[in-house]
């Protein structure tokens, strides 16, 4: 299959569509019962996505240039 | 007829029919892979009641012992299955191969790791549990590169730590009075933080079982003890590494199934490795090393899921299905990620992110079939990872563990992000023009491929056939509204992040420091210690030694022999009586709690010449 911007766009826009248009009719006509207080607002896993992929991102990056990253050779230098 | 053949035994003694067929390509090939069919076949015997039949145990009488090489159950059934399935699979992959020894060496590794699956007593566990870890060093090694040789040699040293550990754990924990049948040590754990913590309580109660535990969360991979997986496994060759994905980790699993089901330390243990392995996975450039790191991550929600496991609750009988499930899927989804991952180091002869890219119109098979496992893993609906992975997270919800929830959400969403989105995109896209030509690899390499991939999909949409065989009856519906939404929510706007990110997601070339550290660079320091000051040090000594002898034959005939007598009197009388054995062994002797003493003693002894041994190796290289 050949993967065009185009073609990603389209499936990814029809994809948020979707997925936030099914969190907020199984909220309205399903009777789910979620374990925790958040599980009950509709978009609350793709706030969390979201959010928790730019954190993990982030912190990691941050954490890997002040302190983890070294260059290749520095168990040969060391 | 004979009452049971150990499924083990079928690879560890048919590995050595394998160097006997040089030079008959085709037959060698087609016996190795008929090892794994029949073991299969002798899985599906037992399990049809033919041979031993579940709930039995086959006991081999050995010096006097009573050694339980088969206790077959729900639990033994379920790995035995995943193990020997995914065995053949692996073996497809790597049937091209040439070494006959690298054959020999994994074929062992398999045989030991159902040793261990199969064991049920801790002699019998002990013995399987060095063979594997024996098995598995030749593995790296194969690698054949410096790099590989030095990663083989710290693994081994992490790992004959913990075989150290385990053995002492046994036999301390025989000497409190546990017994050497392998059943679950949770009524030994100590029961409250104080007594866990109280000294006397551990030494006279809980010693042995500590060190055991201790064994099976370092072949767990628990951080910070895993910097091992991370540091070996990517140095393997293309086909060792698809091997080690499989067994050492998954076999920690079920003996942590076996032994701590319920220990609550291991539900923090599960969810701080799932979000560990996602952290040091955004920083890695080695497209292999990236995988381990989610090997180390998706081993957490098996931990977590021992840790939820409380026998006789619905929730802890949910967390060990979760658990024995994620271990099932995980075996098979990890297998075609390295194999996607080693089709393209074998094509390319690349390795890290910064060197790959754009080779998408070269191999689009691979990339497919490598999306099937991306997708497993990062748990999409009608994917094996979201049948299995969801079990343990719910099991979190019905403990009411918000936290470890969150953290375990968070760690699907950095999956999904890394093996999912960056590393592909890293190598397959993010240029516009490719950076080397590649191809697709031979066809066994992407036969293999797609039958394990197709074994994925097939889990994902029809769980019933693993639900079936899980230790515990299976009460859970994957497919619930909320689950397939939630999920479907999470990884959409993992993408839209991904996305929105992705100029920060490029490899950079650089390595990224983990606990190995510890015994990389103070470890090199001591050798260096040694080669130089010490070496001065007893050099200058040996000199002043060598130079005795003239100055005793300059002096006067009499002072000669009152200074011989006086160095006699030295030797021969003061310094015996200085390191008298005898007195020191006594005075230990007389230590409080002897039977303990002589125990720490032997361990004592045993990680001294350890560790001599491998100052040893470490200076001969």
């Amino acid at each position: 299959m050949k993967i065009t911007m185009r073609l990603m766009f389209v499936m990814l826009y029809i994809s948020i569509f979707v997925v936030i248009m099914a969190g907020i009719l199984a909220m309205l006509f399903l009777h789910l019962h979620p374990h925790f207080w958040w599980e009950e607002i509709p978009v609350f896993s793709a706030v969390y996505g979201f959010v928790g992929c730019v954190v993990i991102i982030i912190a990691s990056k941050a954490l890997g240039h002040q302190w983890l990253q070294k260059e290749e050779d520095y168990y040969e230098k060391h | 007829m004979i009452e049971w053949f150990h499924p083990g035994f079928i690879y560890l003694f048919g590995a050595f029919l394998v160097p006997l067929l040089k030079g008959k390509e085709k037959l060698k090939q087609a016996y190795i892979l008929l090892l794994p069919a029949l073991a299969f076949v002798n899985l599906v015997l037992m399990s049809k009641g033919v041979f031993l039949s579940e709930g039995k145990t086959w006991i081999l009488t050995f010096m006097g012992y009573e050694l339980t090489l088969g206790r077959i159950d729900r639990l033994s059934m379920v790995f035995a299955y995943v193990f020997v399935i995914a065995s053949f699979c692996m073996f497809l992959y790597s049937i091209h191969i040439k070494e006959d020894w690298q054959h020999v060496a994994a074929l062992i590794y398999i045989g030991s790791t159902l040793g261990v699956v199969f064991a049920g007593d801790l002699f019998t566990l002990f013995f399987f549990w060095e063979i594997m870890a024996w098995a598995s060093l030749f593995i790296i090694w194969y690698g054949k590169t410096k790099s590989a040789s030095g990663a083989g040699f710290r693994y081994i040293m992490v790992h004959s730590f913990g075989g150290v550990s385990l053995l002492a754990g046994v036999l301390i924990h025989l000497q409190n009075g546990g017994s050497l049948a392998f059943e679950s040590f949770t009524s030994m754990w100590p029961q409250t933080l104080a007594q866990a913590t109280n000294l006397d309580y551990v030494m006279n109660n809980c010693l042995g079982v500590y060190l055991i535990f201790l064994a099976f969360i370092i072949n767990a991979a628990v951080p910070p003890l895993g910097a091992w997986l991370a540091d070996a496994y990517p140095e393997a060759s293309v086909t060792g590494a698809i091997f080690l994905t499989a067994f050492t980790t998954k076999s920690a699993i079920y003996v942590l199934i076996r032994g701590f089901p319920g220990v609550d330390i291991l539900i923090w243990l599960g969810a701080i490795m799932a979000l560990y392995g996602v952290v040091f996975a955004v920083l890695e450039n080695d497209i292999r090393r990236l995988l381990a790191y989610h090997i180390i991550s998706q081993v957490g929600y098996m931990v977590a899921g021992v840790g939820m496991g409380v026998f006789g609750t619905a929730a802890g009988e949910m967390a060990i299905n979760g658990a024995s499930a994620h271990a099932f899927c995980h075996i098979l989804y990890k297998a075609v990620l390295f194999m996607g991952m080693g089709a393209v180091i074998e094509v390319t002869g690349r390795r890290k992110l910064t060197e790959l890219g754009g080779i998408y119109k070269y191999m689009p098979i691979t990339f497919w079939l490598y999306m099937i496992g991306a997708f497993s893993i990062s748990g999409f609906p009608l994917f094996n990872g979201f049948i299995s992975k969801t079990m343990v997270v719910h099991s979190s919800a019905m403990w009411d563990y918000s936290t470890i929830w969150l953290m375990l959400e968070l760690a699907s969403v950095g999956t999904f992000l890394h093996t999912g989105l960056k590393l592909p995109w890293g190598v397959w896209f993010a240029r516009d023009t490719p950076v080397c030509e590649a191809r697709e690899p031979p066809w066994n390499m992407l036969a293999a491929m797609g039958i394990t991939a197709f074994l994925c999909t097939l889990l994902g949409v029809y769980p019933k056939i693993l639900y079936d065989i899980l230790p515990y009856p299976v009460h859970y519906e994957p497919f619930a509204a909320g689950h397939v939404i939630a999920m479907s929510q999470l990884l959409v706007f993992t993408f839209v992040a991904f996305w929105l990110l992705r100029g920060k997601l490029h490899g950079t070339p650089t390595i990224t420091l983990d606990t190995d550290w510890f015994y990389r660079i103070p470890g090199k320091k001591v050798i260096k210690f040694c080669e130089g000051p010490l070496m001065v040090f007893t050099s200058t000594i040996n000199r002043e030694v060598m130079r005795m002898p003239d100055f005793f034959r300059a002096l006067p005939l009499k002072t000669q022999t009152e200074m011989e007598n006086r160095i006699d009197n030295a030797f021969h009388v003061r310094l015996p009586d200085l390191l008298n054995f005898e007195k020191i062994y006594n005075t230990i002797k007389k230590a409080k709690d002897k039977e303990l003493s002589y125990n720490l003693i032997y361990i004592l002894i045993a990680m001294l010449l350890l560790l001599l041994f491998v100052l040893f190796g470490m200076v001969m290289k």
